[in-house]
């Protein structure tokens, strides 16, 4: 397929799946109410945090002031769905009904597809379940958020999103595509939930861990999906060492798409249809 | 006959469920521990928050600790118990209710009955094991009137939990799309019990305690255990009505089900 092509049929892809979302107003609805009330509870732990000692107030944790503590739950909540946190198991369920056999026959890359999709699920979700949330966390916090500065930060925050969708959807993807040789992906995936909870900064910035720990836990393939977007979009994370982080996040994206791209060759040698 | 028909049934219906999740060992495993695991994880994350503040709103990292492992293993043992309470409404949606409405015994007891996930005893234990651990490091001076409101302070906070699940499930009668919004009262329910009260605002607290007993579960006998005076300010004998607590939002729960058995209508097909 000549470029243009191939880049309207992604373009196709995305849209389809950003429109499919549309169709679960109610889910996300609730979903949107359970985020936001989540985000209530994890703010109000951060801003204890700052008051710790009684009267006095801490001005800084780890980097982090009040405002910027506030804002890192909300926005982390904010991410949940953007990048997919938990429970996506569109490719596994297509394994196990069979149905994966279609997907496999069309005249496209198989990982670009779902990549493609993703794309859609994720833009989805930023609209109209990430939006709302901040907007939410901004109403109820009364210094508001804290919110990129200047079009070079709001560049950076897209770029680093983009990176850590990829990455994410990387793993979602591995997880997935394991049904092929395990009945057991599931399991593999509530381990893996607890993983980048944990690794990601989603629970706890990953700076607050102790100091000696934290290049370790900065080169690993989970800080990209929460804890750098967050970061930058926070105002922790800016300029060079802004850039470093996104290098790092593009370096494991495209590591982690192509041991998903190899794994795709392999599941395809053990596909075996029936006519009928 | 056996002694206790029910338990005998009940036994024998989730000890099939039990084989069937047997014979997918390296899933099950892998569930058990990742459920264990996520719960170490948050109270990691109780200890990492501490190793950057001395204290959260007044309290040391073994009394929330205590919090936390009262909040962790009443849920948890519920959710064990009720495991075929969180995705009622596939049952619903699907119609495979009608199945328990045809059959001549109680709905609730057989849709009880229907599931026990032992994976989610990974995350019981857990629970247990902060417990001691925190109760070890408080270094409490024990009474009995203080056993008994341990005792009674884990059985009440299960009860809680329990009424919750029911509670949404039964939601679940009158709209299958909205589920994940009451995970705010169960997830999100522990979640708030994990933590001191004192840490959230006064509409979320007079919450806890006055309309979903939240406070109960974990707040309130922490602070007779610790000998702690309440914040808030209200009167000390509070701290003992777990029991009254639990019991109100049991026959609640008891009354959303059947009302909401009432209502259903199959989807017929």
């Amino acid at each position: 397929m000549r470029l243009p092509a191939l880049l309207a049929l992604y373009a196709a892809l995305v849209r389809l799946a950003f429109r499919r979302q549309l169709a679960y107003r109610t889910a996300n609805l609730a979903g949107l109410l359970t985020n936001a009330f989540f985000g209530l509870l994890r703010a109000s732990l951060f801003i204890a945090l700052f008051t710790s000692s009684g009267t006095q107030t801490t001005a800084s944790i780890s980097g982090y002031d009040l405002q910027m503590a506030a804002s890192y739950t909300w926005v982390t909540q904010a991410l949940i769905m953007v990048v997919n946190l938990w429970n996506w198991w569109d490719i596994e369920t297509t394994i196990r009904t069979g149905d994966v056999v279609t997907d496999l026959a069309r005249p496209f890359s198989y990982l670009g597809y779902w990549l493609a999709r993703d794309y859609g699920r994720a833009a989805y979700f930023a609209l109209f379940r990430g939006l709302p949330g901040l907007l939410f966390g901004q109403l109820t916090f009364q210094a508001g958020l804290r919110w990129p500065e200047g079009p070079v930060a709001w560049l950076l925050l897209l770029l680093s999103l983009s990176l850590a969708i990829a990455i994410s959807f990387a793993w979602r993807f591995l997880l997935n595509i394991s049904a092929f040789w395990t009945t057991d992906a599931r399991g593999a995936g509530g381990l893996y939930g607890a993983l980048v909870l944990f690794l990601g900064g989603f629970v706890v910035p990953l700076r607050f861990f102790p100091d000696w720990l934290q290049p370790l836990l900065f080169s690993l393939p989970f800080a990209g999906i929460i804890q750098i977007p967050t970061d930058i979009f926070v105002g922790r994370l800016g300029g060079l060492a802004a850039l470093e982080a996104l290098a790092t996040q593009a370096l494991w994206a495209l590591l982690l798409l192509g041991l998903a791209q190899l794994t795709v060759v392999f599941a395809v040698r053990r596909v075996s249809v029936q006519g009928g | 006959m056996p002694a206790f028909p029910l338990l005998h049934l009940y036994l024998t219906l989730v000890g099939a469920r039990v084989r069937g999740q047997m014979q997918y060992r390296v899933s099950f495993a892998l569930s058990a521990f990742g459920q264990a695991f996520i719960t170490i994880i948050e109270f990691g994350a109780i200890v990492v928050l501490f190793s950057r503040v001395p204290r959260i709103a007044g309290w040391s990292l073994w009394e929330v600790a205590l919090l936390y492992a009262l909040a962790e293993t009443s849920f948890s043992s519920a959710e064990f118990v009720g495991s075929a309470l969180d995705d009622f409404q596939l049952r619903v949606s699907q119609g495979t209710f009608d199945r328990v409405l045809v059959r001549p015994l109680g709905a609730f007891f057989q849709v009880l009955a229907e599931e026990l996930a032992l994976r989610r005893l990974g995350r019981v234990l857990q629970g247990i094991l902060v417990l001691i651990l925190a109760l070890h490091n408080l270094a409490l001076v024990w009474t009995p009137d203080k056993v008994l409101v341990l005792a009674l302070g884990l059985a009440s906070g299960m009860v809680i939990f329990f009424s919750i699940f029911v509670l949404a499930a039964a939601f679940c009668f009158w709209t299958v799309e909205g589920k994940e919004a009451t995970h705010v009262f169960s997830y999100g329910g522990v979640t708030l019990a994990d933590y001191p009260l004192d840490v959230y605002a006064d509409w979320l607290r007079r919450f806890a305690i006055f309309v979903l007993p939240l406070a109960f579960v974990s707040y309130e006998p922490a602070l007779y255990l610790l000998d702690r005076p309440d914040p808030l300010g209200l009167p000390s004998w509070l701290r003992l009505l777990s029991p009254l607590a639990a019991l109100g939002l049991a026959l609640l729960a008891r009354l959303g089900w059947s009302v909401g058995v009432r209502h259903y209508q199959s989807t017929g097909s």
